[in-house]
């Protein structure tokens, strides 16, 4: 009885439909002018299609190199603005935290492929002899993907995942990047189209990021 | 047409946080929901772990060869359901693993949805006691094997106490999580009654055999990291010239910890710490996190479960215990960036 590839072969999927679903929020958030949450919908982009890649080897394009450069920025970015948000509000756990931890385990899996063991459709197989992730590593970060997943969809307040809970001060007091400074006022009241509105609810970026959470964690006990 | 503040996609959420900064009421997460939530998180593990490779492969390495090893040695009435469900497991591997996953799955995602929690733990109950006398032929329990440096008396069994204590219900987490839903009685009658039966596990049977004890850190040390080989080398050597003193001194903290919840908080919060250290110690050195690091293991067995539940008997001031206010949708909660 083989691996069941079916089930990589589903991941991988799940993984492109959330990178496909980033790609659609990066796309309405420019005619709206709104920059808060673009490095989160960039980053699922590029994990999407990346871990699709490593799931399903068919799938897989690029060479490695660009893709850790690609996951070191974005490490970078998160790391950053993890340290801005942790600044400006008091120690807290900043949503980005989270997200430079997804970038920093995707780093890890192109400096430690998988081993032999893995399931023959898999893109990250390597020879035995590769050097291994630490699987203590591996498992606090996947045990924090999860916790991230389950935490995330149990908050009421939805969209936390992709635009922090301070999202609401950073409109408020105009802050560049959370979106305009008369929302104070109300003077910039616009419509948005229900189609459009029903794309961006909140619930569905909680949604993305719980699907990335798994398929990431599912990543990493792979690796073990 | 949905009408919004300017801030574009963002305004769903600005609206919500809206509603929540008007209504002035803010509540924060309660500590038993907060278990609840660590216990899903769990599951989720737990889920994931059922969909690795191995085990949808047939034979002795895959899953149902894992349970005819635990079945052998036990008597008919634990020996014969274990085989069955491995006979079912070897017939459809496929079909029985993807179940046992997706029952997973669903306990960990209805545990999260407050109108889930209640059916969702219920089915943790069942679920968990299920896995125990046919998972994990109950423990090692009738062959005398039990000990909880191993995971005795089954790290499943955790799963349901953890669901019964955490169901949802009550007004405050005073003075102590476990107690908000059953009562501080009922929670320190299964205090004991857990703490007495791993007490008793620590020195029945070959709980107290150097050798045996030994056996269980050899037996799983294959495949793991080199740090954790290295603990298990140290805590295999300690058990096989001291194994009868460690048994000892386990039961002894067991009857501690089982006498902690009826001392003042202070001293509670000693026995507690106690408890949790020793647990986390034989989690890791002994157990080595449940096999997970060697990539073959479906749970994290009970070091983890028991330090969990340790934490549900912490006994807490006003500040750090619930409100009972149930949080509705849009209500802030401090909780990340």
């Amino acid at each position: 009885m083989g691996t069941p590839s079916w089930l990589y072969y589903l991941f991988a999927v799940l993984m492109l439909a959330v990178a496909a679903y980033g790609a659609v929020l990066l796309a309405v958030s420019v005619p709206m002018r709104q920059v808060s949450g673009r490095d989160v919908d960039v980053a699922h982009i590029f994990m999407g299609t990346s871990m699709a890649g490593m799931f399903v080897a068919d799938w897989a394009f690029g060479a490695n190199g660009f893709w850790e450069l690609v996951f070191s920025i974005l490490l970078v970015w998160f790391v950053v603005r993890s340290l801005q948000s942790i600044q400006r509000f008091g120690l807290h756990v900043p949503h980005e935290a989270i997200h430079a931890a997804m970038s920093f385990a995707m780093l890890l899996m192109y400096w430690y492929p998988m081993g032999a063991s893995a399931g023959s459709s898999m893109s990250m197989s390597a020879s035995s002899s590769a050097a291994k992730l630490d699987p203590g590593l591996g498992l606090l970060l996947a045990v924090a993907f999860f916790a991230s997943a389950i935490f995330t969809l149990a908050n009421p307040v939805k969209g936390v995942s992709h635009h922090g809970s301070h999202i609401r001060q950073l409109v408020m007091s105009g802050a560049p990047g959370a979106g305009p400074a008369d929302a104070t006022t109300g003077s910039g009241t616009r419509s948005v189209g229900a189609v459009e509105a029903a794309v961006t609810a909140p619930w569905l970026e909680d949604a993305s990021h719980v699907v990335m959470c798994i398929g990431m964690g599912f990543m990493l006990i792979l690796m073990l | 047409m949905v009408t919004t503040v300017g801030v574009g996609r963002r305004d769903v959420v600005v609206s919500e946080l809206d509603v929540a900064a008007d209504d002035a009421a803010v509540a924060p997460r309660s500590c038993q929901r907060t278990f609840q939530l660590v216990l899903a998180t769990v599951w989720l593990l737990d889920a994931v772990l059922q969909i690795q490779p191995f085990m949808f492969t047939k034979g002795s390495n895959g899953f149902s060869g894992m349970l005819n090893g635990l079945a052998s040695g036990n008597p008919v009435v634990v020996h014969g359901p274990v085989t069955w469900n491995a006979s079912l497991v070897y017939h459809q591997p496929i079909l029985t693993n993807t179940v046992f996953a997706g029952i997973q799955f669903l306990i960990a995602f209805g545990i999260v949805w407050n109108r889930t929690t209640k059916a969702a733990l219920g089915a943790s109950i069942v679920w968990a006691l299920g896995v125990w006398w046919f998972g994990e032929a109950a423990g090692g329990v009738f062959l005398g094997g039990a000990t909880p440096f191993g995971g005795g008396p089954g790290g499943v069994l955790f799963y349901a106490i953890l669901a019964v204590l955490l169901w949802p219900g009550g007004t405050s987490d005073r003075p102590f999580v476990a107690a908000r839903t059953v009562g501080i009685t009922a929670a320190k009658a299964i205090w004991v009654v857990v703490w007495g039966v791993l007490a008793v596990l620590a020195l029945v049977g070959s709980g107290r055999s150097p050798q045996a004890l030994q056996s269980l850190v050899t037996g799983l040390n294959t495949g793991q990291p080199g740090w954790l080989a290295h603990i298990d080398r140290v805590s295999a050597s300690f058990l096989l010239h001291h194994g009868t003193t460690a048994a000892v001194l386990l039961a002894v903290v067991c009857v501690v910890a089982a006498a902690g919840v009826f001392l003042p908080p202070r001293a509670t919060q000693v026995t507690l710490v106690l408890a949790i250290a020793v647990f986390a110690v034989i989690w890791v050195a002994v157990q080595n996190v449940g096999g997970i690091l060697a990539g073959g293991a479906t749970d994290p067995n009970s070091g983890l479960l028991v330090v969990i539940l340790a934490l549900t008997y912490w006994p807490l001031t006003d500040a750090r215990s619930g409100t009972g206010v149930r949080m509705r949708p849009g209500q802030l909660v401090a909780q990340g960036g």
